[in-house]
């Protein structure tokens, strides 16, 4: 089983193709940060055009690099939500089009399903299994309990850990986007430097909430801004941020742990996906809780946890498999929870 | 030589298919939004009625715009995800053309024909063309107000989907300009004909006439 899939929900157009024996036969990604990059986030619109004016080219691409023909496919996968929805209409037009010509079934991917399956790429991970999705549109626990089956246990109530990340980075003047650069100033700083509130410790249950430590951050920099900021300070309010959030993502991931062991005894998986896995200081804090708990911490390849075509084409694998084929009549959906029962803020808030 | 053209830049999603002069099957549906969910649908039901398939094509046709922003993706990810598909050519035809080719050559004699496109902004997508229907300038964005110049230029025949803009710009009364009978949106079935006298497109590039809205920020 062959599946051609197409992400294009926020800033990368990318495409894939992947088979049911976990081979990835051919990937190709082209970012649009250079676009976005003067007007220190994305703009729709912007990203909208790139990514008509890119997908095409990058679907040949990764068939003549697969050496396959569109009949050598057994369906056609796209991302068609959350995200932005010029990227949505973009990608599923391009899928569907595919798809009806050759005759081939269409699987619409929810994108945040791409990333809670996408471990199971690399390796015969069973479910169930606790997911911790960070990136700049989403911050959330999940139990993954199968593939379409997901239980939200918790995910931030304003701001994504990444888009705090791209936000203090710009408050910091470093530029967008901010994730790379806080983690690379932060190593030169101390942490203790400044005092930074920890939102929601001690707190029962597992939601996020950052948009108090991102205005201590504002105020921290307005009070320091006479003339420029030293680099050092810079450093030190990087690292103190930084380490905020790793106490934050440790306090609330123990929570999340524990409501995941009382559901499900004996299970011991713990997988983080999305773009801020790719962080090292994180993944060491949360590395070391994990064990402490008698889990088992598994990251996929940096490559893998950023958006990324291959997840798309192997969640709509492990569709296609089940039968969970889609219509040419399906209507992308810029809001998309993964678990459509949770109460709370489900994360299918759109990218920004 | 068959040709598959479809429209999804205005408020209809229309489909037809063209063999040797004469359409063999086509559809519109008249729709603010959603063509995304039903295009392909569309096409289906136009090759099913016509007995053909996408494997029998020889030509892909659309518009390029301009219209709406959603639209135009819409359908031009489609065509290029055809093409890609099938390894067609595609003729790109701008959203002026098509407007300006559905009016009849009687009510053009003897007018400069100007095709006003709603942006859904309050102001038009704008393109001039002689009663031969050859452009007479660019496609351009301009307010109502500002299409009172080409009252001097001859008498006028006014079409397209923003026309009703331009009623208090020009009078009810004024003798010199005239209102189209055309349907004023694109239709499929006047693509694929344009399409068949024409080179298929180099690149298919959506024609937006506005950049996109972004702000640079402070300093």
């Amino acid at each position: 089983m062959i599946v051609l899939g197409i992400e294009s929900s926020c800033d990368e157009t990318a495409a894939a193709v992947v088979n049911d024996q976990r081979q990835i036969l051919a990937e190709c990604l082209h970012s649009q940060v250079a676009a976005h990059e003067p007007y220190g986030g994305i703009v729709p619109e912007i990203a909208a055009r790139a990514h008509l004016d890119y997908l095409d080219e990058i679907v040949a691409g990764v068939m003549a690099d697969a050496r396959l023909t569109f009949d050598d496919l057994d369906g056609v996968a796209a991302t068609a939500g959350p995200g932005l929805i010029g990227g949505l209409l973009v990608g599923t037009m391009t899928a569907k089009a595919i798809a009806a010509f050759h005759g081939l079934p269409f699987l619409a991917v929810n994108h945040l399903e791409g990333h809670a399956l996408s471990f199971r790429l690399l390796e015969d991970l069973d479910f169930p299994y606790l997911l911790l999705l960070v990136s700049g549109g989403h911050s959330q626990f999940v139990i993954v309990e199968g593939v379409g089956t997901y239980r939200l246990l918790g995910s931030t109530v304003d701001d994504a850990v990444g888009e705090a990340f791209d936000k203090t980075a710009k408050l910091l003047g470093l530029g967008y986007p901010g994730g790379p650069k806080i983690e690379e100033l932060a190593k030169q700083g101390n942490a203790k430097s400044f005092d930074l509130p920890r939102p929601m410790i001690g707190r029962k249950g597992c939601e996020l909430s950052l948009s108090g430590l991102k205005t201590a951050v504002r105020q921290t920099v307005a009070r320091l801004a006479g003339d420029s900021i030293p680099s050092g300070d810079l450093a030190n309010i990087a690292a103190a941020f930084q380490t905020a959030i790793g106490d934050v993502l440790v306090d609330r991931s123990g929570n999340a742990i524990r409501q995941f062991q009382a559901r499900y005894p004996g299970r011991e998986a713990f997988v983080i996906a999305g773009g801020v896995a790719a962080n090292q200081y994180l993944r060491t804090r949360l590395s070391e809780l994990v064990k402490g708990e008698g889990m088992r911490l598994h990251v996929p390849p940096q490559k893998l946890c950023t958006d990324n075509g291959t997840m798309i084409a192997w969640a709509g694998v492990e569709r296609l498999r089940l039968g969970l084929t889609d219509g040419f009549d399906f209507a992308v959906k810029p809001r998309w929870p993964l678990d459509p029962h949770a109460s709370s803020k489900g994360g299918g808030e759109v990218h920004s | 030589m068959k040709i598959l053209a479809f429209d999804t830049a205005a408020r209809a999603c229309s489909a037809a298919l063209f063999e040797d002069g004469r359409i063999l099957a086509s559809r519109l549906r008249e729709m603010e939004r959603g063509q995304a969910e039903v295009l392909l649908d569309v096409v289906q039901e136009v090759l099913a009625e016509a007995g053909a398939s996408f494997a029998g094509l020889d030509r892909l046709a659309t518009t390029l715009g301009p219209g709406s922003f959603t639209g135009l993706r819409v359908g031009l990810a489609a065509a290029r995800g055809l093409a890609l598909a099938g390894d067609l050519p595609v003729v790109g035809v701008t959203t002026f053309e098509a407007v300006a080719h559905g009016v009849t050559a009687v009510e053009r004699e003897g007018r400069l024909l100007l095709v006003a496109l709603d942006t859904k902004r309050g102001d038009l997508y704008v393109q001039a063309f002689d009663s031969t229907l050859t452009p007479l300038a660019e496609g351009e964005v301009l307010a109502p107000a500002a299409c009172a110049r080409f009252e001097g230029e001859g008498p006028l025949l006014i079409v397209g989907d923003g026309a009703s803009l331009l009623r208090e710009v020009f009078g009810q009364n004024s003798r010199a300009v005239r209102w189209s009978e055309a349907p004023g949106h694109p239709e499929a079935a006047v693509i694929a004909r344009l399409a068949a006298a024409r080179e298929p497109s180099p690149a298919l590039r959506p024609i937006y006439l506005r950049p996109p809205e972004a702000r640079l920020p402070d300093g």
